[in-house]
């Protein structure tokens, strides 16, 4: 699950979208120190790895939400309307949110803890999260009974191979690539070539890839092994697709609902109002309820506007909240300090990770002595101010979030953690050793309030080491474009980067597989190094997730003490609130935000 | 008159149709790549090449241009979205929706809201202007004009927050504002908007209250005024049947302006107050570089404005028989 598009959208949604777009500084009230050990207490909970669960653990009804009650209408407000609803589009978390209610795939995240701490990967229009017998290569599925569509036509095998075949037609193209490409044994966009106009010219994909021996059964057959295909179902982008209900790019607007509500009417812009799906059986269905009886979603509600609608609790909006909508960092402090607003929040962690990228292009950032006293200048306390204080980020130690299996919380090698204003002293003896006292250091940085005022912080730090630091502003529209340039003039600058799934593979190989460097790639820092590249090709093999978390950490830290081409800075959180008849008001930390399928009006 | 319509309804289009260039190339010379926030998290030049090919951003910018004036004044059915119908501004690049039915469909917010603001700061600032044009250089004078100077300073991002602090989130006296269609529940519509419309009024409304005032002013110093006078007409009388006529020309050549601009879109009100209208339109289009829906807003914002020109025009044959006359 991703908050962003591609490189400039996922940085802009992810500042968007956490408290991070305003400023203010926040310190969480008298209990701070239980706040730090909740804090830690999410990010345990959060590297917990996911059971792939069997056939019992896929099946419906969901356990009941205690004290759950249905009916009632739930007002929603969300700051951005929905570009997507097709499901092949679905990549950003708003849409992710929203597809929790409206669509099912073949696998899912079911909570199998009240406070959405823990979750298992379960069937959810499929019997289970699948069966291999070749470590990964090829993959079974078969469909549940009673298993339908809006419109009451029955789920059958030649929809999903209509969903997974439609991914290689060329109007899909915001939706997640990983499965196309598995399926054709290619990275980037190549996989098209593999069914150029999808299934909508007669030609289909082959026996040897996806087969569909009768109505009930998938098999996919990969070339290479990939264990993390139940993962990798579970995002909204593979939610299955009616056949004959395709409209192709009309689908984008009026999708053929499989999960618990349906579209009743969406005004791109303006509304959308939600309604119950009377063909979703809870039986089939091990993960979403169906306690609300109508949403009436609203645009154009600013962090703020939301924030304070919400806090006011009056009429209609007592039964308010928002899906993706945080706390505004201006009232952030304010609501965790009173104990009765703070009672009507909810926190957690997202899975975005900050980081400062040294540019290894450079011949100047050759030198490691340089790299690890641009480390140890570093300071993180203006970019976690910046972002609305310790509510809203954490300073970080290495490159795996807090809700991805195998974060450290111990790993901090740059004693970030510990000294988050930087160390000058030891940054300035390394800058010394180096013989390099002095030298100049382009910092690009992102023309943003928070950007601004990190920047001038930070480059002050570095200032106090002995660096020569130039700031140079980038426009916020074309920075991702300008920084993602093989021959750009900046020595270091911040980036962003959130995982797909729960697991170091959608974090590490895109980021910092050599061997993907190019022009508009996110291998930011243009790093090389062939233990990393060895090591990836090597854990992509490995089939048990735990022990690939465990391989996944060590490259991380490998990368950030030995190699030194990233600069770990935060971990973005972020606090919800919601009024006071809103029940079932739980952070779940896979989707990274309140859950919807639990939501029910006292 | 047919012919001074006919004339500036044809330069009103070559502005248009240069219009439609600038924008074309501007949006092009920004260093920014619609195609780049479609292309996914994992976004290769190859599948960026697909984005490109399905946007038609592969073409050269004179083709494209072509298809999009073509388009536009005879409609087109290549789109994989649908027919497009004339004024087909082609579909949206984020929504996939058809830009003219989102032009449309958004129109109606920013009309309730440029006609309500309109009423307000028409009656509101040509009353204040002339009461203190009539009450010169007393007290009531001296505080009208003062109370325009500190509004006119003011803000509408500062008013806005401030008003809806008070007004709707401490106080619950007002509704928060939002745009509920007026055919559907007039009442909702009404006290939806009440806010928004006070608040760009009260920015406007002070603009007028020094224009009416000036204006009036000058007027009451024209010759043919004192000479009314002079014969003995009541200073009511000649306040309101000759000096009040020959004032309103200025106000409503800039009151054609306003509206035509606040049609196109009132931007920063509809921000604050999470209007959908026009103007949040625009600002969605930039940000997402749209180059359907941003030719679209442009184009329409500037129709306005060039549309109430012209009726401004034509209005002060009415007005003022001199122009009549000429």
């Amino acid at each position: 699950m991703s908050r962003g598009g591609r490189h400039a959208y996922a940085a802009i949604s992810v500042l968007a979208a956490g408290a991070l777009v305003l400023t203010g500084c926040s310190k969480g009230g008298s209990d701070k120190g239980n706040d730090n050990n909740k804090d830690k207490e999410n990010a345990q909970r959060q590297q917990q790895s996911i059971k792939f669960g069997n056939a019992a653990d896929s099946t419906g009804p969901a356990a009941e939400v205690p004290g759950a009650k249905s009916g009632g209408t739930m007002e929603v407000l969300q700051r951005d309307s929905y570009a997507h609803l097709d499901p092949g589009q679905i990549y950003v978390s708003d849409e992710g949110s929203l597809a929790t209610l409206l669509h099912r795939g073949l696998t899912g995240y079911k909570a199998t803890s009240d406070d959405g701490s823990k979750h298992e990967i379960v069937g959810d229009l499929a019997t289970d999260s699948g069966t291999t017998t070749d470590g990964g290569k090829t993959w079974k599925y078969t469909l549940k009974d009673g298993i339908k569509f809006e419109n009451g036509t029955a789920i059958t095998s030649k929809d999903v191979r209509h969903t997974f075949e439609r991914m290689f037609a060329p109007f899909i193209n915001q939706g997640p690539p990983y499965i196309q490409q598995w399926l054709a044994d290619t990275p980037g966009a190549d996989y098209r070539k593999l069914l150029k106009d999808g299934p909508y010219k007669g030609k289909h994909l082959p026996d040897t890839i996806l087969q569909t021996p009768d109505d009930k059964t998938i098999v996919f057959k990969f070339k290479t092994s990939h264990p993390d295909l139940p993962y990798a179902l579970a995002m909204a982008g593979y939610a299955i697709v009616s056949e004959k209900g395709d409209t192709k790019t009309k689908y984008d607007r009026a999708p053929v609902t499989t999960g618990p509500y349906k579209i009743q009417s969406f005004k791109s812009g303006k509304s959308m109002v939600l309604v119950k799906n009377t063909n979703w059986d809870p039986k089939t269905d091990p993960i979403r309820h169906q306690y609300v009886d109508k949403f009436n979603i609203t645009f154009n509600q600013q962090y703020e506007t939301s924030t304070k609608t919400l806090l006011a609790d009056t009429g209609a909006d007592q039964a308010g909240i928002s899906f993706n909508n945080q706390v505004d960092a201006g009232n952030l402090s304010k609501v965790l300090a009173d104990p009765k607003m703070k009672s009507r929040t909810v926190s957690g962690f997202q899975p975005y990770v900050g980081q400062m990228n040294i540019n290894m292009s450079h011949p100047a950032l050759k030198d490691k002595k340089i790299r690890e006293a641009i480390a140890y200048a570093l300071p993180i306390t203006p970019f976690v101010r910046a972002y609305g204080g310790t509510d809203a980020m954490q300073v970080a130690g290495g490159l795996i979030s807090p809700t991805v299996s195998g974060y450290d919380a111990s790993f901090d090698p740059h004693g970030k953690i510990k000294k988050p204003a930087g160390d000058p002293v030891k940054a300035k003896a390394l800058l010394k050793e180096a013989g390099k006292v002095g030298m100049k250091l382009t910092f690009g940085y992102i023309n943003t309030p928070e950007g601004q005022q990190y920047s001038t912080a930070m480059a002050a730090g570095l200032q106090k080491a002995g660096f020569n630091v130039q700031r140079q502003e980038i426009p916020a529209e074309t920075y991702y474009d300008q920084v993602s340039k093989l021959d750009n003039n900046y020595d270091i600058f911040h980036t962003a980067w959130g995982a797909d799934w729960p697991s170091s593979s959608t974090v590490i190989p895109p980021l910092y597989d050599g061997r993907a460097i190019a022009d508009g790639a996110q291998n930011y820092s243009q790093v090389n190094d062939p233990k990393v590249n060895a090591d990836i090709d090597r854990i992509n093999k490995i089939t048990d997730p735990v022990k690939a978390a465990a391989e996944w950490e060590k490259v991380d830290q490998y990368l950030v003490k030995d190699v030194v081409n990233v600069v770990p800075t935060g971990y973005y959180k972020q606090t919800q609130i919601a009024g006071s008849k809103v029940g079932g008001l739980v952070y779940d930390d896979v989707i990274g935000g309140v859950d919807p399928r639990r939501l029910f009006v006292k | 008159m047919l012919r001074f319509l006919v004339r500036r309804t044809l330069g009103a289009a070559v502005i248009l149709f240069l219009l439609s260039i600038v924008a074309f190339l501007l949006f092009f010379g920004m260093p920014r790549d619609p195609g780049l926030l479609m292309c996914g998290k994992t976004c290769t030049p190859a599948n960026l090449a697909n984005i490109h090919h399905v946007l038609g951003l592969d073409k050269s910018i004179p083709e494209q241009y072509w298809i999009f004036l073509h388009n536009l004044v005879l409609g087109s059915n290549g789109f994989d979205q649908g027919p497009c119908p004339a004024p087909c501004f082609g579909y949206s690049y984020h929504t996939n929706e058809q830009v003219w039915g989102t032009l449309m469909d958004r129109l109606p917010t920013t009309v309730s809201l440029t006609l309500g603001a309109a009423v307000c700061f028409l009656f509101v600032g040509l009353g204040t202007g002339m009461l203190s044009a009539w009450k010169r250089g007393t007290l009531v004078d001296k505080t009208v004009t003062a109370g325009a100077m500190v509004l006119s300073s003011m803000q509408i991002y500062f008013l806005g927050p401030l008003a809806l602090a008070a007004l709707v989130y401490q106080s619950h006296l007002f509704d928060k504002p939002a745009y509920n269609d007026f055919t559907a529940d007039p009442v909702s519509w009404f006290t939806g908007l009440i806010i928004p419309w006070v608040i760009l009024s009260t920015i406007f409304a002070s603009q007028y209250t020094r224009m009416a005032r000036s204006s009036m002013i000058e007027q009451l110093q024209e010759e043919h005024v004192r000479t009314a006078r002079a014969k003995g007409m009541s200073r009511r009388y000649v306040f309101f049947r000759y000096a009040w006529r020959g004032s309103l020309i200025p106000i409503v050549t800039i009151f054609g302006i306003d509206l035509g601009a606040l049609l196109g879109g009132a931007i920063i009100t509809e921000y604050t107050f999470g209007l959908p209208g026009l103007g949040k339109l625009a600002v969605e289009s930039v940000n997402f570089s749209d180059l359907p829906l941003l030719l679209g807003v442009m184009l329409f914002s500037a129709a306005m404005i060039l549309l109430f020109n012209i009726i401004v025009d034509a209005c002060y044959a009415f007005i003022d028989p001199r122009v009549r006359l000429s």
